[in-house]
């Protein structure tokens, strides 16, 4: 009985984020097109297409992880059903909203909501506090799922164990699963940003209600954004990645990867640093004290190497010379990790300050993050969304379409992010709905974009009817 | 298109700037920064003359500007200077030059304010007396306006910060705190501070405070802010610990 | 130029990466043993990357802007105040309550000063070249005044651009100055 309700409340998860994934590329594909000229959208229009567009693609993805770590949990503790539900819930409400503030009432601020943007009232009034509603809605649910996962998973392990620590020992007596290390850190990480984000939306209250006598401080605001933004950016992909510790290995045939001392080390390590990286957005900032920043750029390069440095390492060597079944799910994960570590590549490049002089807020931004979501954490998700549909349905697996599938994600991928890298290194400001005249290689740089994008786009829409109707199926079985 | 932006730039423009408060005191402060003090001759009383350049390129030096007569802001304000100045140990040294914006201040009148204040035989503090006032007050932005009435100047309270180079790195208008006068006495050493805040109707939530002495930014209330979730997240991962495994938290 | 070798040393890792992932993915088809539990001994690996990173943040840190003529007087100031959508510019302080701006001209070879603050959101205060090439930048934030100092070494007309996402007409935010 219980497990039927965790299949069938995945099986809504993934629908739910399918469709918003199509619906956010093509305002995404809209957006490369006005850029390049194609299309001649209001700066109105452009600017909440691409709010909502940059809110949504962090929604789905940090939930897309929160699921498949919830449905994985389930072979180690058990887990709440209400929490993932109330989560549900509170996510769709959330989402509804944000589209209609975005849409309908053309609430234009970034997905980044810079104080005080919010409250330099340029769209319907009413969008402001349905905004701040919205983002509190969003955040409560997604604590309420967090801590009740931290919940489970304590009920079983002592903090020592959940954290991996018995495995600084000679011969540890309990091991720790990575995926439980690995769900454990980030839930941690989770947590701590969005509490970050409930005492940013109390102040976005506090001087909202106050009619003008609490005014907050432009620095500190900035600094909370961010701690927000881009510790949840981070801790997505790594919900991705504990799918992958757990999945990689078995998909493929083999043993199952088990936690060492150094895994353990990294891992912790991690949680450490991602929680200071987030002040490389405030490199520009010069107000910001320099030993902040110089903090910034090491935690940067820290915060990128212990993870990735095991977990690619893992890959390669779980791969190397090793007959594997290679399937359609751990292509996906294989893929995945080559474009988060080109991403990185990219992220480590920008993190320096003394290059982030030329590159802060330039298109190079959304080309690296850009990488690491359109070229990993998306495959690391969808990796898992196929597993799971045909955990429960007929194992027809189509290798043909399986190449085209993949073909064709390499392709459109490397083509719109490499648009975008050009664009960065030829001092292309991000942001902008229309270039102006003297970046003349930044219209047809959109065009080849938006092109590659749709081309992107084929194999999701192929991915996305494959994968919803075995998912529907599951809704409707009873077993 | 781009014309309802303009139109549109401007209305943000007008309900902006009939909000906007009263930062322009501390811009009147910025007025000249890093041009050259004229260089005006200097007399003090019983020395050979001199000018602002003999000084300063000897030592930095901040300029303080008074007269004699006045009956409001002036000895108020160096007797402020003075105290501030004396608790204070500062590492790298520097003159405090005391000069009369009044014609008819004479040295020997400058002399007497010395004495009033204790100063003079102190080697820190010149008071002296100048014959080009009009150029010097227009090197230096400072505007006094004769008041036949109360026989008065309407002035400001003005020190004035300058280098070894002889250019004005900061200025202070009013009686101030201690904090931003070690900021002027910093600036003349040419420490470099990437930054400073404007006067905030609200600095209980900053993050960061410049402190001149260290040239470093102290920590704010509201860097709290940054640590407090991550020390809540420690909060709720122990308390669940311990309430679902009683007690036994590691 | 700085991009143009950004770009290059990407390229340069990315080809590396994309040789490592096809080569170590082929390797699987012509299989033996392999490792049985992957997870292990990896431990030299990770020490080399904190080498490589620890060199390269050594070589960068002292190049950034922060410490960019930080000793030096510069031989002129220029207030910037950025507001919805327009930066003004001026020699003297400006007062945001009716903030104004006139035509700057600026020394080559000599360091000069921004004073760069913003009267409503958050705005960037970003320099172009003639070229079109970004060289410099920093922010502009309410409340604040963030200092940059540089030394244009070539005369020529430069622009401003806004590079923090400020509202409707951010794309059109601009202004200029010439160096001689
Ligand atoms: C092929 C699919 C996608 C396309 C075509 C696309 C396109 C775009 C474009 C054109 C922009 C604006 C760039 C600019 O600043 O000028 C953008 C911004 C952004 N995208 Fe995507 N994107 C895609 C996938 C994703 C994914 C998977 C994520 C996942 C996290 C994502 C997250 C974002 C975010 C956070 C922004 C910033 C929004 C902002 O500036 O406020 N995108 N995207
Ligand atoms: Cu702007």
């Amino acid at each position: 009985m219980e497990s039927i309700k965790i299949k069938k409340i995945t099986s809504v998860w993934i629908i739910t984020v399918l469709v918003l994934f199509v619906a956010s590329i093509v305002l995404g594909i809209l957006m490369r097109l006005n850029q390049g000229g194609a299309l001649n959208q209001a700066p109105i229009n452009f600017y909440s297409n691409m709010t909502i567009h940059g809110l949504t693609m962090i929604g789905i993805w940090f939930v897309a992880g929160m699921a498949g770590i919830n449905f994985l949990m389930e072979r180690y503790v058990k887990t709440s059903y209400k929490a993932n539900l109330t989560a549900f819930i509170l996510t769709v409400i959330g989402v509804v909203m944000l589209w209609v503030i975005t849409l309908v009432g053309k609430f234009h601020v970034a997905w980044t909501f810079l104080y005080p943007m919010p409250f330099k009232i340029m769209w319907a009034k009413w969008a402001t506090p349905a905004f701040l509603v919205a983002m509190s809605i969003l955040s409560i649910g997604w604590l309420i799922w967090s801590i009740s996962m931290m919940t489970q998973i304590l009920k079983k392990y002592s903090i020592a164990q959940a954290f991996a620590w018995q495995h600084f020992t000679k011969d540890p007596s309990v091991k720790t699963p990575p995926f439980i290390l690995i769900s454990m850190i980030t839930l941690v990480g989770v947590i701590t940003c969005l509490f970050v984000a409930v005492v940013l939306m109390a102040l976005y209250f506090a001087e909202f209600l106050s009619k003008g006598s609490f005014v907050n401080d432009a620095l500190l605001m900035k600094n909370l954004t961010y701690f927000f933004g881009h510790t949840i950016a981070n801790e997505m992909l790594y919900l991705g990645l504990a799918v992958l510790y757990e999945l990689f290995a078995e998909v493929g045939g083999k043993a199952k990867w088990q936690t060492s001392w150094y895994v353990a080390l990294a891992w912790n390590f991690t949680l450490i640093f991602i929680l200071t990286a987030f002040f490389h957005h405030l490199y520009m900032d010069f107000v910001q004290p320099e030993g902040f920043q110089i903090i910034g750029q090491l935690a940067s390069y820290m915060a990128s190497l212990p993870a990735a440095a095991v977990t690619v390492f893992s890959v390669w060597v779980a791969v190397y010379r090793t007959k594997i079944k290679w399937s359609l799910t751990n292509l996906l994960f294989f893929i995945g990790v080559a474009g988060w570590v080109i991403g990185g590549f990219g992220a480590v490049i920008d993190a320096t300050i003394s290059n982030n002089v030329v590159l802060h807020n330039t298109l190079w931004v959304p080309a690296h993050f850009h990488s690491y979501n359109v070229m990993g954490n998306v495959l690391f998700s969808l990796a898992f969304f196929y597993w799971f549909s045909i955990q429960f349905t007929e194992k027809v697996v189509n290798e043909r379409l399986s190449k085209l599938v993949l073909s064709l994600l390499i392709i459109g991928g490397a083509g719109f992010l490499l648009a975008f890298y050009l664009g960065g290194a030829d001092s292309i400001p991000r942001r902008y709905s229309n270039y102006p005249a003297e970046f003349t290689s930044a219209k047809p740089l959109a065009l080849v974009g938006a092109a590659f994008a749709t081309v992107y786009l084929i194999p999701i829409l192929i991915l996305f009817v494959t994968i919803t109707k075995r998912c529907i199926k599951v809704l409707f079985s009873s077993r | 298109m781009y014309k309802s932006f303009v139109f549109f730039a401007l209305i943000v423009l007008l309900t902006h700037s009939s909000s906007a408060q009263s930062f322009s005191d501390a811009m009147k402060e910025e007025i000249n920064i890093y041009q050259k003090i004229y260089d005006a001759p200097l007399q003090v009383a019983g020395k050979p003359p001199a000018s602002f350049k003999e000084f300063y390129s000897q030592q930095p030096f901040v300029l303080a500007l008074v007269f004699t007569r006045c009956v409001g802001i002036c000895s108020p304000f160096l007797v402020n200077l003075k105290e501030t100045i004396q608790l204070q140990p500062f590492e790298k040294d520097f003159k405090i030059i005391v000069v009369s914006f009044d014609p008819w201040d004479t040295a020997d009148e400058m002399e007497l304010l010395a004495r009033n204040l204790g100063l003079k035989s102190d080697p820190k503090w010149i008071f002296a007396v100048t014959d080009s006032i009009d150029q010097m007050n227009r090197s230096l932005g400072f505007d006094p306006v004769w008041d036949s009435v109360r026989m008065q100047f309407d002035h400001d309270a003005l020190l004035v910060g300058i280098n070894g180079d002889g250019y004005i790195t900061k200025k202070l208008i009013g009686l101030r705190e201690r904090n931003e006068l070690n900021q002027l006495v910093a600036s003349i050493h040419n420490v470099f501070s990437p930054t400073y805040r404007l006067p905030n109707p609200n600095i209980l939530f900053s993050c960061f405070n410049y402190d001149p002495i260290s040239g470093k930014n102290k920590p704010g209330l509201g860097l709290a802010f940054l640590a407090l979730p991550a020390v809540m997240a420690v909060g709720v991962l122990l308390i669940v610990s311990m309430s679902v495994r009683k007690r036994k938290i590691l | 130029m700085h991009q143009n070798s950004i770009l290059l040393l990407f390229f340069f890792l990315m080809g590396i990466a994309l040789i490592v992932f096809t080569y170590i993915f082929f390797s699987s088809k012509k299989a033996d043993q392999g490792m049985s539990n992957p997870l292990k001994k990896r431990f030299w690996f990770f020490l080399i990357l904190v080498f490589i990173l620890g060199i390269f943040a050594s070589v960068t840190i002292p190049n950034s802007p922060y410490f960019a003529h930080a000793g030096e007087t510069p031989a002129k100031v220029v207030h910037v105040a950025a507001a919805q959508f327009i930066f003004y510019m001026s020699e003297q302080a400006i007062d945001p309550a009716k903030p104004s701006g006139h035509p700057i001209e600026l020394p080559a070879n000599e360091v000069v000063e921004f004073r760069v603050t913003s009267l409503d959101v958050n705005h960037g205060f970003a320099i172009y070249d003639e070229t079109g090439r970004l060289i410099t930048q920093t922010q502009a934030m309410p409340g604040y005044v963030n200092r940059l100092r540089y030394k244009f070494d070539q005369p020529g007309k430069y622009h401003v651009l806004c590079l923090e996402y400020c509202g409707i007409a951010h794309q059109i935010m601009r202004t200029s100055f010439t160096v001689n």
